[in-house]
């Protein structure tokens, strides 16, 4: 019964696929050359696109995140930042920011601190597990852009 | 003569905590006729009109007071100009009035304006205070505020500080996009002006004392740092030449030194700084993040936050990083102190459970009270005549500047162009 029922709603959407809707047009071989011809084929990533990538999927994150109001590591974080620490000794060539981000309920210049505080409580960790000093530095967003308090890493170059 | 006006101020202070619509006829009545110029003919007529136009802004500055009335002014009620220094008082005194501005404006031969201001105690029909102003024709509003200053503090006693700037952090657009400018403009909202241009992240304008030098933090160089900005030649530079992250300027009272926080390693510290150069001094050592330094009037103190002790609490040191000592116990967290010009109070922000709110207590730890509601209230910056507070009150992604009196009373929203930030409101320019 159910395998009829998924036939039947795949035959429907295929159905509505075809079918003329109002106000819309329909496609045509030209329409989808055309589109192709103004939209230029999705590049294979390159340079430090393809470089964030592999240290996003290597790394398991490059996020780590705080209980509020502490600027201390928790054993996830930890973790990720092992991950990132092992990735950075396996390419020396590539420059990073630690950016530290506060709680929202924070006030704005306590939150610049906490802020800084998180990111090198981050840069810290990667620092003792041999990470060297000048392959990473740091910034505050403070309480500036939303979301909970963290830690990036963000690739430079 | 001063004792004579606080029966006044009694009463107005009575009616603005009961009624809290600005326009009831609270305060007291103070007639401000259009000021007259010895000057005759076709330049007579010019300096009448700058005269007319200035009184409309005296009239407008002490409406907006919560210690004036003032009258319904006419250009019919013009007067001579001998009559500047020897006013018909009775015709006041029937008017209802208790307080009278006279004035003139004269064209000077360098091409300058010299504006004459007097103010009367219409009952005993008797001087209370006078001054004469030089300013070219273009800063003739500041002429008019200058001329409410002297009003305000001959019957309040306390300066008036309508000749004073507030810079903020003009905000446009949403979330990472959000699109902020430094804005600065006189305190009555006119010469609305942007110091930044938009593509950078901006943050807490501080105006020096005379309002002719700002130090704000910037992301210009991707981490945030202190810039210093000359208001009148335009140029910046940065504060501390290192490669540091700081922030939370402010000016000493004499405007010669900047104290501010400045991150090292994990460590937040507070340092003083000449406002012409020089290397930085560590005032405070503690672990924690100590921040939001701010100088008592006189300049031998500085008020503080710091979580050295968990939580954020208010802290007083002298102005050479002696003598610490913790002046808030409260629960919450107690954060951005600013010392009133006046120096009796400490406003700040306080932040638990129930959100933040803007609250005032005694430099000694004493007389704390809470002004305003929240849930999102922060930032207080002090008027100069230390009765109302300026403060940022945020909503869902949007934040606006308010105010609020020490009197009493609900929080205003102040006009401003667009969304705001981060007020900061100078002292009396010269």
């Amino acid at each position: 019964m159910k395998a009829i029922l998924l036939l039947l709603s795949l035959g429907l959407i295929a159905g509505a696929a075809e079918a003329q809707l109002p106000g819309l047009r329909k496609y045509t071989p030209t329409d989808n050359a055309q589109r192709a011809a103004l939209v230029p084929p999705a590049a294979p990533l390159g340079g430090i696109d393809a470089t964030r990538a592999d240290f996003a999927a290597q790394t398991g994150g490059t996020t780590v995140y705080f209980g509020v109001g502490s600027a201390i590591l928790a054993p996830p974080a930890t973790l990720v930042l092992s991950a990132q620490a092992a990735w950075f000794r396996r390419h020396p060539e590539v420059v990073a920011r630690v950016e530290g981000y506060a709680d929202s309920g924070d006030t704005r210049d306590h939150a610049l601190a906490m802020g800084a505080r998180r990111a090198e409580e981050a840069r810290d960790y990667l620092l003792l597990l041999g990470v060297p000093a000048r392959q990473v530095s740091i910034t505050s967003w403070g309480k500036e852009r939303p979301g909970l308090g963290r830690a990036v890493t963000v690739l430079v170059r | 003569m001063k004792r004579l006006f606080q029966g006044f101020l009694l009463i107005a202070g009575a009616s603005v905590a009961q009624a809290q619509e600005p326009q009831t006829a609270a305060g007291i009545v103070i007639a401000v006729p259009p000021l007259t110029s010895p000057d005759s003919g076709t330049k007579g007529n010019q300096m009448l009109q700058v005269g007319w136009e200035a009184t409309q802004v005296i009239v407008a500055d002490l409406s907006h007071t919560r210690e004036f009335a003032p009258l319904r002014t006419s250009r019919d009620d013009y007067y001579s100009y001998p009559e500047v220094t020897a006013p018909s008082f009775g015709k006041w005194r029937s008017a209802g009035a208790k307080v009278l501005v006279t004035g003139f404006v004269q064209g000077r031969s360098d091409g300058r304006l010299t504006f004459g201001c007097y103010v009367y105690d219409v009952e005993k029909g008797r001087e209370l205070a006078r001054k004469g102003f030089v300013l070219t024709p273009g800063e003739w509003r500041r002429a008019a505020h200058k001329c409410s200053g002297l009003a305000y503090s001959a019957v309040v006693g306390v300066p008036g500080g309508f000749d004073s700037r507030i810079a903020y952090v003009a905000e446009t657009g949403t979330g990472d996009a959000r699109l902020r400018r430094i804005a600065v403009m006189d305190s009555d909202g006119f010469n609305h002006r942007y110091l930044t241009a938009g593509g950078t992240m901006v943050l807490t304008p501080r105006l020096s004392p005379k309002a002719n030098r700002l130090a704000y933090v910037s992301f210009l160089d991707g981490k945030p740092s202190i810039r210093l900005l000359d208001l009148g030649s335009g140029q910046e530079r940065a504060l501390v030449p290192q490669d540091a992250i700081s922030f939370a300027p402010r000016y000493s009272p004499d405007g010669s030194r900047i104290v501010f926080s400045m991150m090292v390693g994990s460590n937040c510290d507070i340092y003083i700084v000449g406002a012409d150069g020089g290397a930085p001094q560590r005032l405070t050592t503690s672990p924690g993040v100590d921040t939001d330094p701010s100088f008592s009037p006189d300049g031998t103190k500085i008020v503080f936050e710091s979580d050295r002790g968990g939580q954020q609490q208010l802290y007083v040191m002298n102005a050479d990083g002696s003598g610490e000592r913790r002046i808030t116990f409260g629960n919450g967290a107690y954060a951005s102190p600013v010392w009133s010009p006046d120096g009796q109070w400490l406003a700040f922000t306080r932040h638990g459970p129930e959100g933040r709110r803007v609250g005032i207590v005694k430099p000694d730890g004493t007389g704390e009270l809470l002004l305003t509601d929240g849930p999102a209230d922060e930032g207080p910056s002090w008027a100069p005549n230390s009765r109302d507070i300026l403060f940022q009150r945020a909503g869902p992604g949007r934040s606006s500047l308010f105010h609020v009196a020490l009197a009493g009373g609900a929080a205003r929203q102040m006009t401003i162009p667009q969304d705001g930030s981060d007020p900061d409101w100078s002292g009396v320019m010269d």
